[in-house]
């Protein structure tokens, strides 16, 4: 069983040397944009600025905190855009409907847990690739909003409690990265210091042998799916606060960010093999590129077309690595 | 590894043994779309009609074309997701050239230069150097479509000459009823599902999509086979880009958005796994038929184009979830 044996040493979350040495090169790579950026445009170490970029970065963390655990999981869910605007929409109406924001909040929120439970029974029960199953449920999702509301739906009371929850402050920071933060820390324990984390590396290395060491891959994989589901859900409701409206179009190509940065961090598509600091530094690389374009004012563009490049070196380079330490 | 190698070829050889299962697998498809076409011709007077079924053929085809290039290469265990941005810009050398040449012939010539160039990094990137498919096309459908956005500004560039020949290619019929894009999806479909299925180029491309590790034993180049679809993937959807340039008119920069979507949902409908070395292209051609009678079908029912993508969405999953089924009682 050459498999097997190739595959045991990713099943330990202690990825150690060759892990770190990816994030080093991520870690260096994001300095020397910085160094870069900053010497053509002195602004951009302005506090400001630096909030800004955390504050958009904390969108994409949130969602590519789920989809690490999904890719490691050897899983994918490419809903997330369609799923987060509609999540949005629903928080805004119920919110208008019962003046409470935090039924709104929990309505968004579970909403995306909701199409979270849904793609992980897809995905195990019928064992439809969770490609195609998210791509058909993501074009289901985008059907969907617009029968349920033609246009956004506009805060009519305007709660200012639920403005706040983008634009507040908690101390110097925005409540948004604050709330990221937390959500990180939970992430980064649960996936290198418990058992259940194991387990999602252990399914996504071999779910075979997996199963065999008594672990249940489908459960694993719902629960995956679902975590991704909830924070999708949030990161609607605080896009949708952010917006002041539920915009059915909203978050029209965010999967495609998140995937990207999360592969960026160095996570494996093939499974078993990635770590939420990777996706951490992957974020903020693509976000401070993005900052980057505007404050140089490039070519806004260019925000689509730097990312991609990077994405294809990024795992040419890990494919490298790769080998020349496997001789 | 547990089997041996005779147990795995004997898994991969895959035109006798599967014919049986394909050919079900495409009754149960052809039994759908008669089934959606019944249903359509009861609940719509008007959709039974030549005019509208020529008119769904001839929007069904510009799909059927990338379809065709699509289905090989994931039968050959790869896929391309930028086939929708290469749809937009291959419209960009097209008229780009026409309008400063007037010569239709030499638009055409660059815009399938410029999609076998763009074939042809994919491929060398995903068969030669090895990075995972899905990565290398993710990264080239951002680098192509913001490059169509920065090249464009956001606008679209429209035909100057109106030239009759460009307008023709995409709106044209053949004797005044079938339209000109039918006839080349027809092509481009009888001459490669017979390639598929009776000749050494199907054949290496099944066998390097079931185990790449026994076609290199057998004699088959793994990587040329694999950069030859793509190169065809990405050649076949410039083809769809040109039609459907001449059917908008004018180079259009959002023009092809969500295209690899629909393109992949009917490959897959249509019976080809994206674990590689199983489909049949007759497979996938019933997948983009069932998708395009099923959106004109239901836009006739004056359903509205929501519940299209929702019911598409269901009937996706509902397909390939019965397929799997039945592949694992089988």
């Amino acid at each position: 069983m050459t498999e097997l044996s190739r595959s045991a040493p990713q099943v330990s979350p202690k990825l150690g040397w060759l892990t770190s040495q990816t994030q080093l090169v991520l870690l260096v790579t994001l300095f020397a944009l910085c160094l870069l950026i900053s010497l053509a445009a002195p602004q951009f170490y302005s506090v400001d600025n630096i909030i800004a970029i955390l504050r958009q970065s904390s969108l994409v963390l949130i969602v590519a905190v789920g989809m690490t655990m999904l890719l490691i999981a050897a899983e994918v869910d490419l809903s997330v855009g369609a799923s987060l605007a509609f999540a949005g929409v629903v928080a805004m109406d119920v919110t208008n409907k019962t003046s409470s924001v935090t039924l709104g909040v929990m309505a968004g929120i579970l909403f995306g847990g909701g199409v979270g439970l849904i793609n992980g029974l897809i995905v195990t029960k019928l064992r439809i690739n969770s490609l195609i199953a998210t791509i058909a449920m993501m074009m289901m999702l985008q059907g969907s909003v617009y029968l349920y509301s033609r246009e956004a739906v506009q805060n009519k009371h305007l709660q200012p409690l639920f403005t706040w929850l983008s634009t507040g402050y908690v101390g110097p920071l925005p409540l948004p990265v604050v709330v990221t933060a937390v959500l990180f820390a939970i992430g980064y324990v649960v996936l290198r210091h418990t058992t259940l984390g194991r387990y999602v590396y252990a399914v996504g290395a071999n779910e075979k042998a997996a199963r065999l060491s008594g672990i249940r891959p489908a459960r694993i994989k719902m629960l995956v799916f679902i975590v991704t589901g909830l924070l999708t859900g949030l990161v609607g409701v605080i896009l949708c606060s952010l917006m002041n409206a539920g915009q059915p179009t909203a978050g029209r190509g965010f999967e495609l960010t998140v995937v990207a940065a999360v592969i960026l961090g160095g996570t494996s598509l093939t499974g078993g093999r990635g770590t939420l600091l990777g996706t951490l530094l992957g974020v903020l690389i693509l976000k401070v590129i993005d900052n980057g374009i505007i404050i140089l004012r490039w070519d806004q563009d260019l925000q689509m077309v730097i990312p991609g490049f990077i994405i294809v070196i990024a795992s040419y380079l890990d494919l490298l690595r790769k080998k020349s330490n496997a001789s | 590894m547990p089997q041996s190698l005779e147990a795995r070829v004997d898994r991969v050889a895959p035109i006798p043994r599967l014919a049986a299962m394909f050919r079900r697998n495409e009754t149960v498809l052809l039994l759908v779309l008669v089934a959606l076409l019944v249903f359509f011709t009861i609940g719509s007077p008007t959709f039974m009609t030549t005019r509208n079924i020529t008119n769904v053929l001839g929007q069904a085809s510009i799909a059927m074309i990338a379809a065709v290039g699509l289905g090989m290469l994931v039968i050959a265990g790869e896929i391309d997701v930028s086939i929708g941005s290469l749809v937009g810009a291959v419209a960009l050398p097209l008229v780009v050239i026409m309008n400063a040449t007037g010569s239709l012939e030499l638009g055409i010539i660059s815009a399938l230069v410029f999609a076998l160039a763009i074939g042809a990094v994919n491929g060398y990137l995903s068969a030669y150097l090895g990075i995972n498919s899905l990565i290398v096309t993710l990264g080239s459908m951002f680098v192509i479509r913001g490059g169509i956005y920065i090249y464009t500004g956001q606008k679209a560039i429209p035909d100057d000459l109106a030239l009759e020949s460009f307008y023709q290619i995409g709106n044209g019929r053949l004797l005044g009823m079938i339209p000109y894009p039918a006839l080349v999806a027809l092509a481009v479909f009888a001459v490669f599902s017979y390639m598929m299925g009776h000749r050494r180029f199907g054949r290496q491309l099944y066998a390097v999509g079931g185990d790449a590790e026994v076609a290199r034993l057998a004699g088959y180049n793994v990587r040329q086979s694999k950069f030859i679809a793509f190169v065809l993937c990405s050649l076949f959807a410039g083809v769809s880009g040109i039609l459907l340039s001449s059917r908008l008119g004018s180079a259009v920069h959002v023009s092809g958005l969500g295209f690899e979507f629909q393109v992949v949902a009917a490959v897959v409908l249509g019976g080809v796994s994206l674990a590689g070395g199983i489909g049949s292209l007759g497979g996938v051609a019933l997948g983009v038929l069932i998708l395009a009678f099923l959106s004109n079908g239901l836009g006739m029912l004056n359903l509205a184009t929501e519940w299209q993508q929702v019911i598409t969405g269901l009937i996706i999953i509902g397909a390939v979830g019965l397929d799997e089924l039945r592949r694992r009682r089988g």
